[in-house]
């Protein structure tokens, strides 16, 4: 049956593009670009088709087990080598699959958004499928070794597609960008090791049932104390990934520095997998300790929110505006996550995949401006709504969607978690509301003056979208949209993995 | 009797369909644009229209719900009410938006993005129509901010002159505080009372399961939203800016109705302000306090719109007023004053936009003289200033009048002393307005070769201010049809049980004296800028710093400006430099050490790379070590 291998056929669908391009002669500049756009559409259809099967009563689901590597660990009584089987287990669930279709949504749009690449474009479109591959497995991987191995997978990449591809100073911001991930990539393979050497198993779904079942016998190798520490360093390692304050410079050089494909894709995809990572992993082994540390989650959550906020509202240029923006909007899935209660978890999800879409669109126009005008800097910009209303009425829809702006998906996902929050830390949840105002300042004093007054002469005639442009933006408004207006299409795949997360985490919250 | 109240969710739905066929063909349809706006608008007036008849016959209420979104145990529902309330805004709406968007075919003629202008207003009529029809809270606040979006919109419809896109930012910027307010207030309501419904909040309310505080906190946070939305003290300032936007949508949006939403939302949510005196303290100094307040501001400003903006406030304020004041009478008052200021109101914009329109001018000083040349506009400006005034028996009178009544009943002496004050300082600069405008001397060529406009502008002028007297005899105190119609429902009863002893004190001599009150302003405009024969400056040279403290509005802006957005930008520099420098320099120290260990350079295809493969391969070491020595011992099992 298909749906035993549907997740390997995602996950490895680019390596068929890989092989392709390998051996594609690098002259054939349209082949190329054709291949590497269309090989996109691979996942992306079989996404859909997951989508389309997936079955909103079950938690996890599309289940793969295979026996893999065998690591021998000594000899038992009869001198015989033991082995410890390391499987290969994909997998997914109601948290995973919105993130893994949007993965594949985004992958393909970020494609068609390479179009306009110009250099050595066989190996960009190499390096972009690999790290199509790593980003599906993240999301599909259903024990330690996996996750971790597709986690570092991305890696790798995106340090290439920065340092060639990317802007003046890309050569800077790839070795920030190693060096930072490279220490939360130690910081959490230690925190993996810790997990593993107690308990002897990976899998997930043997280490929720271990770790949240007291009668569980393996249960009590873990302290509070250890569980505590291993949780404040998952804590850290994602929290570098999502990013949290004051971890977040290297991804301000990233997001200004790689081309903007890989930019959409950073901040639409690689900074929820610190997110996904948190929920999954810390939260989803350790709820005590997460229900524990759940004020400081609030309260980092809060310093991003404000200190991403603020400093959003002095940048000159629109793409440190648009990161900073992540930096604050990355705060509010901190805010869903310390509410420690299904309408919080789902407000962070839906914060997740909405961000990803918002984030995309907005990179996507400030690269097609870029293109045009040669500049990002607000200054510099200005009145182009006159010569590009298209591409303008988009930008100011997406900003509003950045705002929280009812009828797209940024608000439902910002209410429910801050209405989650309330239901636990009112006073938290409350300053977490009057960022909002902060969002509106920084997102229309950005937007309005790049896009709106008057025209300098030298920005009278700028050409509006092309087809190629059209297509991502209108798909990724419509599914905004979509969002906004009927949440359902999010919340009901979603409500069986929360029942397998919240009773547990609400079991000790009384 | 079957009612055509099942058929409500209708009326906003045109609108709505206007604005997706001008979305997706507007560019095709071009001239045509107007037209599609104005069908649908029709469409929606004529049904509102009946449904508001059927209500006013004392159809039942009604209420339809559907599953909207799940979150494990909460359903949260979407669907629509009919009530007497919202039956009296959807005629409000419906019928304010049919006539400005006629008036707008000509008003905008040569407007080259006609299209995009009539999405707007079709995207405003549905979700302002919407907003009204919402059973919730949320969908309440989801149209609410809708409406927000749509108001910023056309402020900066001429999004090329920076002062129309600075004012459509301050609107948004400052009607979001409100929001955020209101937000909390819908959160810590469903966390009490579990439900986003009105009706289910005011069960729990009344059935005393609220704790006091808590109904005072909601109250007043939701009151908070109000106040950013109706244009109340303190976050009133983004009224007069948003006067940038074109003439009719300032009399559709921020005259009759968006404006009102403020006061529509306190009273929809009346019996949680009725459980908490704190609360209807709150709005009534507010509402007082707003009146009175701007209405010395629109005594020196000198922009015809201007004036029109803060007599709005400045009405605003009474209706709040009397929402916080209470009783039946006071309920009633407001509602009422809502009812007849739509009207006259959008009266008086649409007649200063065909001054505008004729004269190209805002400045009343550049005016003067114009009833001869524009008879009908003058004439309507005129009624509409009557009917703010309060003279009868034109609409404001009767609304006006009942709020005065409502204080006085409610033995509230300081704001009795606002509300009065307040009708001699709106019909004295009204009638500023009025003289300064329409008699004396043209003083431009502009101004001698003006004249009324054509048809599809005089029709809604004629219209509005045929309402603007009529609109009064829905409810006199002898006939008050429409407090029978808006105490008929749940509202009028929860008045009831919550002060049953108010009862109305009737002083008639209080009528005379609000109406002399006034007519005294009226005579003093005259004597100063018709007759001469006192001069326009006897308080300003005096008092300069009187003049300039009403001039300038008090200096809020300034206050604001220097004492939030300034500073904010300061703390925004120095965390700018903080961030850059020290977190960043942290990074820079940690890059340096990174490379001086491995003694390499920061290349890209040797050094960084090698880095990171040691802590890979460090890592995979670790791995092992661990599985050997630990899973050795207990996997022998």
């Amino acid at each position: 049956m298909v749906n035993n291998t549907l997740l390997s056929l995602i996950t490895f669908s680019p390596l068929l593009v890989i092989v392709v391009l390998m051996f594609t002669p690098k002259q054939m500049v349209g082949t190329i670009k054709t291949i590497g756009v269309l090989g996109t559409l691979l996942p992306l259809i079989m996404s859909l088709m997951l989508f389309a099967g997936f079955d909103y009563s079950a938690g996890l689901q599309f289940i793969e087990r295979r026996d893999w590597i065998k690591i021998p660990i000594g000899l038992d009584q009869n001198g015989s080598l033991t082995f410890f089987p390391i499987r290969y287990e994909m997998g997914i669930d109601g948290a995973s699959m919105p993130l893994l279709l949007l993965t594949a949504i985004i992958g393909t749009l970020a494609a068609v958004g390479s179009w306009q690449m110009k250099r050595r474009l066989r190996e960009y479109f190499i390096l972009y499928h690999l790290l199509l591959i790593g980003m599906f497995g993240v999301f599909s991987a259903q024990n330690l070794f996996l996750f971790f191995l597709f986690f570092e997978l991305t890696l790798i990449p995106v340090y290439f597609l920065l340092g060639i591809w990317g802007y003046a100073e890309r050569e800077r911001a790839a070795n920030k960008f190693l060096l930072y991930n490279g220490i939360g990539s130690a910081i959490l393979l230690l925190a993996f090791i810790a997990i593993f050497v107690q308990l002897q198993t990976v899998n997930f779904g043997e280490l929720q049932q271990v770790l949240t079942n007291p009668d569980d016998p393996l249960s009590g190798y873990l302290s509070p104390e250890y569980r505590y520490g291993l949780f404040v360093a998952l804590f850290i390692a994602f929290g570098i990934k999502l990013p949290i304050f004051p971890f977040h410079s290297w991804m301000l050089n990233v997001h200004v520095q790689a081309p903007p494909p890989v930019v959409m894709i950073h901040s639409a995809i690689l900074l929820k997998m610190g997110a996904y990572g948190l929920l999954r992993i810390g939260i989803n082994f350790f709820p005590d300790q997460a229900y524990e540390f759940s004020v400081w989650l609030a309260v980092f959550g809060l310093i991003n929110i404000f200190y991403g906020a603020v400093l959003a509202t002095v940048q000159k240029d629109l793409k440190m505006v648009l990161a900073y923006s992540s930096i604050s909007h990355m705060g509010m899935v901190l805010l869903g996550f310390a509410a420690m209660n299904s309408i919080g978890f789902q407000g962070a999800i839906f914060q997740l995949v909405s961000h990803g879409l918002i984030s995309a669109l907005l990179f996507f126009i400030v690269g097609v401006i870029w293109d045009r005008t040669g500049t990002s800097t607000i200054t510099e910009l200005g009145g182009i709504a006159k010569s590009m209303p298209f591409i303008s009425g988009v930008f100011l829809a997406g900003a509003l969607a950045s705002l929280g702006l009812p009828g797209m998906s940024g608000f439902i996902s910002e209410f429910l978690a801050l209405m989650g929050l309330f239901g636990a830390m009112p006073l938290h949840a409350a300053i977490g509301a009057i960022g909002l105002i902060f969002t509106t300042i920084y997102v229309l004093r950005a937007v309005l003056r790049a896009v709106y007054g008057p025209t300098p002469s030298r920005l009278t005639r700028l050409a509006d979208a092309q087809p190629m442009e059209a297509i991502p933006l209108v798909v990724l408004l419509g599914v905004i949209i979509l969002i906004g207006i009927y949440p359902a299409v999010l919340s009901d795949p979603l409500q069986k993995t929360l029942d397998s997360i919240v009773p547990v985490v609400t079991g000790i919250g009384g | 009797m079957d009612t055509i109240l099942h058929y409500a969710w209708l009326i906003p739905l045109f609108p709505l369909f206007a604005f997706i066929v001008l979305v997706s063909f507007g560019r095709q349809l071009r001239g045509g644009a107007s037209s599609v706006g104005i069908l649908a608008a029709a469409l929606s007036c004529v049904l509102a229209l009946v449904i508001g008849w059927q209500s006013y016959q004392g159809a039942a209420s009604e209420k339809v719900l559907v599953e909207w979104m799940n979150i494990r145990d909460t359903v949260i529902r979407v669907g629509y009410e009919i009530n007497s309330l919202n039956a009296m805004m959807l005629v409000i709406i419906s019928v304010v938006s049919l006539l400005v968007q006629i008036y707008s075919k000509e008003y905008m003629r040569d407007d080259e993005r006609v299209p995009v202008y009539y999405q707007y207003l079709s995207l405003f009529a549905f979700s302002m129509m919407a907003l009204v029809l919402s059973p919730n809270l949320l969908q309440l606040y989801i149209f609410w901010e809708l409406v927000g979006v749509c108001s910023f919109l056309l402020i900066g419809y001429h999004f090329s002159k920076p002062k129309a896109m600075l004012a459509a930012k301050k609107a948004f910027i400052v009607t979001r505080i409100g929001d955020v307010g209101l937000l909390i207030a819908i959160i810590l309501l469903f966390w009490w009372t579990g439900s986003f419904e009105y009706s289910e909040i005011f069960k729990t309310v009344a059935l005393g399961k609220m704790e006091p505080w808590m109904t005072t906190l909601t109250a007043v946070l939701i009151f908070v939203g109000a106040v950013g939305k109706s244009g109340q003290f303190p976050l009133h300032t983004w009224l007069p800016d948003a006067m940038e936007g074109p003439t009719p949508v300032s009399a559709l949006i921020h005259a009759a109705t968006m404006v009102a939403a403020g006061v529509y939302l306190v009273a929809a949510t009346y019996p949680l302000f009725l459980d908490s005196q704190t609360a209807l303290d709150i709005v009534a100094y507010t509402g007082g306090f707003t009146a009175i307040f701007a209405a010395l501001i629109g005594l020196t400003q000198t922009d015809i719109k201007r004036v029109l903006a803060y007599s709005t406030i400045s009405q605003l304020g009474y209706m709040m007023l009397a929402l916080g004041v209470a009783g039946a009478i006071g309920y009633t008052a407001g509602v009422f004053h809502l009812f007849t200021h739509a009207f006259f109101k959008a009266l008086l914009f649409l007649a200063a936009g065909s001054v505008i329109h004729a004269v190209h001018t805002q400045d009343l000083f550049q005016m003067g003289g114009l009833l001869k040349k524009m008879p009908v506009t003058g004439i309507a400006f005129l009624i509409g200033c009557l009917a703010i005034a309060g003279i009868p028996p034109f609409s404001g009178y009767w609304s006006k009048e009942e709020i005065i009544s409502a204080v006085y009943s409610a033995q509230r002496a300081d704001l009795l002393w606002i509300a009065v004050i307040t009708v001699f300082l709106t019909s004295f600069y009204m009638f500023r307005l009025f003289f300064l405008t329409f008699t004396g001397k043209a003083v431009s060529q502009a101004i001698s070769r003006a004249k009324d406009p054509s048809a599809v502008m005089r029709i809604p002028l004629l219209v509005l201010a045929v309402l603007a007297v009529l609109s009064g005899f829905l409810n006199m105190p002898f006939a008050p049809l429409l407090e029978n119609w808006q105490l008929a429902g749940d509202v009028g009863e929860s008045i009831h049980f919550a002060m049953p002893e108010a009862a109305e004190l009737h002083a008639p001599w209080l009528s005379v004296v609000s109406v002399l009150v006034s007519l005294a302003g009226i005579v003093l405009a005259y004597l100063i800028y018709v007759k001469k024969a006192i001069a326009a400056t006897w308080i300003a040279r005096p008092l300069p710093w009187l003049y300039r403290l009403s001039n300038r509005a008090f200096y809020l802006d300034e206050i604001y400006r220097y004492g939030l957005a300034v500073p904010l930008r300061g703390i925004g520099m120095l965390l700018d430099l903080f961030d850059h420098y020290l977190i960043g320099g942290l990074v820079q120290l940690a890059v340096k050490l990174a490379n001086g260990l491995g003694g390499l350079h920061a290349r890209l295809q040797s050094g960084q790379m090698q880095t990171y493969g040691l802590i890979v391969l460090l890592g995979i070491v670790l791995l092992l070590i661990g599985i050997t020595t630990q899973g050795g011992v207990s996997f022998g099992q």
